[in-house]
This record gives structure tokens, C-alpha cells and sequence, in this order.
């Protein structure tokens, strides 16, 4: 079992490096590089969902990274990594800041605050323009590095951070931190009586969850070459849910599915302008309704149909 | 010198006083019971002792030292563990990561430890799996370590609940209403088992208002009506008792008549 396990990660690893080679078309590329960056945003909110909060403000974090990393390597004139360093620490700051006092807050009314917090956060970008650009934001951010002006060399660059991102979030939930995370969810009381530190492992969950937002941010505005208010509304936000509660919210593929599904189905729709909007609308809707439990339903329902077949055989 | 002292317990809600004026020891492994009519502030006692409710007046003293008003989960460390009257399990659950969830204590090295599954973590969930296996024994729930929580009968839910508590590795474990909504014969279960986590050196403190199924099974007991101490003493001293026999007879004859 553990060998045939294997042998996937090193089918995926193949593919994921080496479909890159197989078209020049720089369209693709660009998707697959937003699609890394905001699979890390997805996977981290899917940490905070783990413990039982939606939080409908998580591009705020990913806005603190952005503008920090950008305003650290433009005014300061600092190397990039210090600006990915400084913003994924400000995305985190903020988290440790607010998230003690968030956290305290249950079902609806975290949701609503979350909320309120990320539309704070949009506000307060939009009304110092003299340091953030105000509405219109910071054009000409430079890359990285000159080399990530390809749209492959920089899909490399985000797949490494993807695999590493994920992976912690990964890491979290099947070590013993993530029986914790899960006891919380699924009886607060109850966990807090065998000795689990509730608010404490929130918070760190909180932290540890806003920094990699704050990492996606960063990655993100050096690669579109441009930050905004806009870019970080609750549209943002809601997407992250969306693309949690689409996959299937009780793992972390279902993130990553919602994360390729909801990033390339506006793109295979382009053709269609005028209908994209609602084309769109329909089909979330119709996955929702039939597929309640998220896209991941589909493999385990396959996997069952597949299974009964097969004894049936035998 | 006793495990366990409460002096002086109080909480009051807005103008509602719950508990007041609560005063009792627990020594090593000895069984309490706590008894009393129905909102007689049985299940607040347990809250405050506990942490999960903070008092407003009162010490409570853990193995000489002052635990009042600290939270579940320091007291857990301390050795002081309660279950819950209702829904005290992790229901979508088997049986065996309910136990691990109750061990967490024991198997939590730290966040980075557990990131990195260092040499101690290992050491650290080897041990507790072995006593969780242990426990699962005792309570006669190894034949149903891989079953779902939620598919189990109501009484073996009940246990279920005790032994997450006593995979905590408890010094003094309080029980409230283990044996509520039992048939006769799961409650003599339960009543055995309560015996056997006594002979194994854990102190108990147990809730109930049947009167027979605490006296059976309590070295002493407190009676409560109204946030007060209503008698306290050995469990037949204690059903003889004039005052005991108004609060429990007295008002269900008063009912009786309307």
C-alpha cells in the first residue's frame, strides 16, 4: 500500500513538472501560477475551518502580506525575501493581534466580525494614499527576481511555495496538533475537559493559518505586478469559502479542488462574455445541489460504485 | 489530608444564588456522592470545581495547592478530570479516538515536536495508546474499539464518556448523572465500574439524585437542596436523616396531591 502511494506522489510530481513544457502558451502558465498562489490561501482558511470558525476575511491577511512585501522592496529597497519575510510576519502580527479577541466569538457572529475586519482593512488602504496608492493602488511592483518574468520560471517558483504551504497545512492536521483541531470542532467543551488548551491552539491555528495568507499575498502582488484595495474585498474573501465549501470542507483536497475548480472555470467560460456571469452562478449552484458534501463527493462515491462493482465480479 | 478540599464554594446568576456556601473533602481514592433533588445546584458544584464556570466566593484546593477559578485544561493537568451529564462523546468518532482525544495530555509533546514527530512524540503516543488499550479493557469497550460512537447503545455511550475522562490519567475523576436514563441493569454496570476506578487509586466524586443507586455505592455523601449543604455523613446516617427525607419524599408527596 505504502509503495503504491508512492508511486502517485511521483506520478503527480511528474505531471505537476513537467506539463509546463508541453505548450508555450503563457495563458496557461499564468493560471497555473495563480492557481498555486491561491491554493495556499484556500488550504490555510481550511485550517481555520478545521477548528470550527468561517472567517470571512481572510484577504485581509493576504493584503497585509502583499502591501508589506511590496511597500518593503519599493520604499525600503530591500531584496525581496526580506519583503516576503516582513509581510508574512505583518500578516501574522495582525492574526496574534485580533485573533484573541475573534476567536472568542462563535458560529455567525465570527462570520459577521471576520467580515467587518476584512472591510476595515480594505478601508484603511483606500483612505492612505500616500503610502498604499489609495483606490488605485501600487503599479510597476518589481518580481521577484528578473528570471520570473517568464510566466514558467515563475509557475516553478509558486509550485514550491504551493508544496510547502500546503504541506504544512498537510502536516497540522495529521499530527497530533490535528486531533486537537478536530476534537475542538467537533466538541469544544468536551476537549477543553481532556486537557486541550482551546483558545491556545485557535490562536496558534489562527497565526500560523494568516501567515501563509499573508506568504500567498506576497507572492501574488510580485507576480501580477500590482496592488489594490479591490484586489482584497470580501469577493476575495468569499471565494476562499467558496472554493472550501465547493471541494468538500471536511479535508484538505476538497480545498485544493475548489481552489482549480473555481480559478479555471471563469477562464473556460471567457468565450462566453455576456453569459459567463450566470454560466458560472449555475453551475455552483448545481454542484452544490447535487453534490452537497463538495467536488470530493464525486471520488467517493466513484470509489464506492467502483468497489461494488468489483465484488459484484467476485 | 484530603485530595480535594472546597471551602466557602459560591456563584450567584444575576440574583439567582445556584451554589452557596459549599464546603467538602474528597480523600484519596474515596468515593463521594453528591446528591439532590433537581436544581439543587448539583451540576454548578461540579462546574465551579472544575473551572469550567468561575466562582463568585470560595477556595478550591487541589493536592494542597489553590486551583480556584483555574480553567479545565490546567486542572486536567493537575489531575482533576469531569464528565458531562450529556453528549459526552464525539459522536462521528470510533471508540478507540475518543479514548486518544480523552489522552491528549499524555500525547501532546508540542507543536514542533509534533510537526517533526521527534523521538519523544513517539514514545509519548506508544504509551498512551498502550493505556488507552488498558482502559478500553476495565470498561469493556474493547470489543467495540473500531465501532462509531453514534451507533453505540445509550449505555455504552454513558461509559464511553467515563472512559474518555479516565484517559486523562486522573487523580480524582467527578462524575455527572453517570447513570441517568439507564435501565437497571446498565446502571449496576455502571455502579461496577465506578468500584473497579476506585481500586485503581482514582478518587471519584459522583452526581445522581437516585438516592439507592448512591448509597450502594459511596463511602460518604453530601446532600444539597437549594445551593446549600442539606446534610452530609455515611449514606446511612444520611437516609435517616429527617431533613434529607422532607426534601426528597416531602416534595414529591406535595406534587402528588396537586
Amino acid at each position: 500500500m505504502a509503495r503504491r502511494r508512492s508511486h502517485y506522489y511521483l506520478i503527480a510530481a511528474a505531471v505537476l513538472l513537467g506539463w509546463p513544457w508541453l505548450t508555450d502558451d503563457k495563458f496557461l502558465h499564468h493560471v497555473a501560477v495563480l492557481i498555486c498562489i491561491t491554493a495556499i490561501a484556500a488550504a490555510s482558511l481550511h485550517l481555520i475551518i478545521r477548528t470550527g470558525h468561517v472567517s470571512l476575511g481572510h484577504a485581509a491577511f493576504m493584503a497585509a502580506g502583499a502591501y508589506v512585501s511590496v511597500l518593503t522592496v519599493m520604499q525600503l529597497r530591500m531584496p525581496w525575501p526580506v519583503g516576503l519575510l516582513a509581510g508574512t510576519g505583518a500578516a501574522a502580527l495582525l492574526a496574534a493581534i485580533v485573533g484573541p479577541i475573534l476567536l472568542r466569538l462563535t458560529g455567525k457572529y465570527f462570520v459577521l466580525v471576520t467580515f467587518l475586519f476584512g472591510e476595515i482593512v480594505r478601508m484603511a488602504l483606500v483612505v492612505t494614499p500616500a503610502l498604499t496608492g489609495g483606490a488605485n493602488g501600487i503599479f510597476e511592483v518589481p518580481p521577484p527576481w528578473p528570471f520570473l518574468l517568464s510566466n514558467r520560471a515563475y509557475y516553478y517558483f509558486a509550485l514550491a511555495f504551493a508544496v510547502f504551504g500546503v504541506g504544512l497545512c498537510a502536516r497540522l492536521l495529521t499530527c497530533e496538533y490535528g486531533r486537537a483541531i478536530d476534537a475542538i470542532r467537533e466538541g469544544e467543551r468536551l476537549a477543553e475537559c481532556s486537557g486541550v488548551p482551546v483558545i491556545r491552539v485557535k490562536v496558534t491555528v489562527f497565526v500560523i493559518a494568516c501567515a501563509l495568507a499573508g506568504m500567498a499575498g506576497s507572492l501574488q502582488a510580485h507576480f501580477i505586478r500590482y496592488v489594490g484595495p479591490e484586489s482584497y474585498s470580501i469577493v476575495q474573501s468569499l471565494n476562499l469559502v467558496v472554493m472550501n465549501v465547493i471541494g468538500g470542507m471536511t479535508s484538505l483536497v476538497g480545498a485544493l479542488i475548489g481552489t482549480v475548480f473555481m480559478i479555471t472555470l471563469p477562464e473556460l467560460l471567457r468565450g462566453y462574455v455576456n453569459l459567463q456571469q450566470i454560466l458560472f452562478g449555475f453551475i455552483l449552484f448545481a454542484t452544490m445541489a447535487f453534490l452537497p458534501g463538495g467536488i470530493i463527493e464525486l471520488g467517493r462515491r466513484l470509489r464506492g460504485f467502483l468497489r461494488a462493482r468489483w465484488a459484484g465480479a467476485a | 489530608m484530603s485530595l480535594l478540599s472546597v471551602e466557602g464554594l459560591a456563584k450567584s446568576f444575576g440574583g439567582l444564588q445556584a451554589v452557596a456556601d459549599l464546603s467538602f473533602e474528597v480523600g484519596e481514592s474515596e468515593i463521594l456522592g453528591i446528591i439532590g433533588p433537581n436544581g439543587a445546584g448539583k451540576t454548578t458544584a461540579v462546574n465551579l470545581v472544575s473551572g469550567v464556570i468561575a466562582p463568585s466566593a470560595g477556595r478550591v484546593t487541589l493536592a494542597d495547592h489553590d486551583v480556584t477559578g483555574l480553567p479545565p485544561h490546567v486542572l486536567v493537568e493537575r489531575g482533576l478530570v469531569r464528565t458531562f451529564q450529556a453528549t459526552n462523546v464525539y459522536a462521528a468518532q470510533t471508540v478507540r479516538e475518543n479514548l486518544l482525544r480523552g489522552a491528549f495530555r499524555q500525547i501532546y509533546p508540542g507543536l514542533l515536536p509534533a510537526l517533526f514527530d521527534t523521538a519523544a512524540a513517539r514514545a509519548a503516543r506508544a504509551a498512551a495508546e498502550r493505556y488507552v488499550d488498558e482502559v478500553m479493557h476495565w470498561l469493556d469497550l474493547a470489543h467495540v474499539a473500531d465501532q462509531v460512537a453514534s451507533g453505540l447503545p445509550y449505555g455504552f455511550q454513558k461509559v464511553l464518556g467515563m472512559a474518555i475522562g479516565l484517559a486523562a490519567r486522573p487523580r480524582l475523576i467527578m462524575l455527572d448523572e453517570p447513570a441517568a436514563g439507564l435501565s437497571a441493569e446498565e446502571t449496576d454496570h455502571v455502579r461496577d465500574t465506578i468500584r473497579m476506578v476506585r481500586a485503581r487509586g482514582i478518587a471519584v466524586v459522583v452526581i445522581d439524585h437516585n438516592m439507592r443507586f448512591i448509597s450502594d455505592l459511596c463511602d460518604r455523601v453530601l446532600v444539597m437542596a437549594q445551593g446549600r449543604e442539606l446534610a452530609r455523613g455515611l449514606p446511612q446516617e444520611v437516609l435517616r436523616n429527617a431533613a434529607v427525607i422532607e426534601a426528597y419524599l416531602g416534595k414529591r408527596y406535595a406534587q402528588a396531591r396537586h
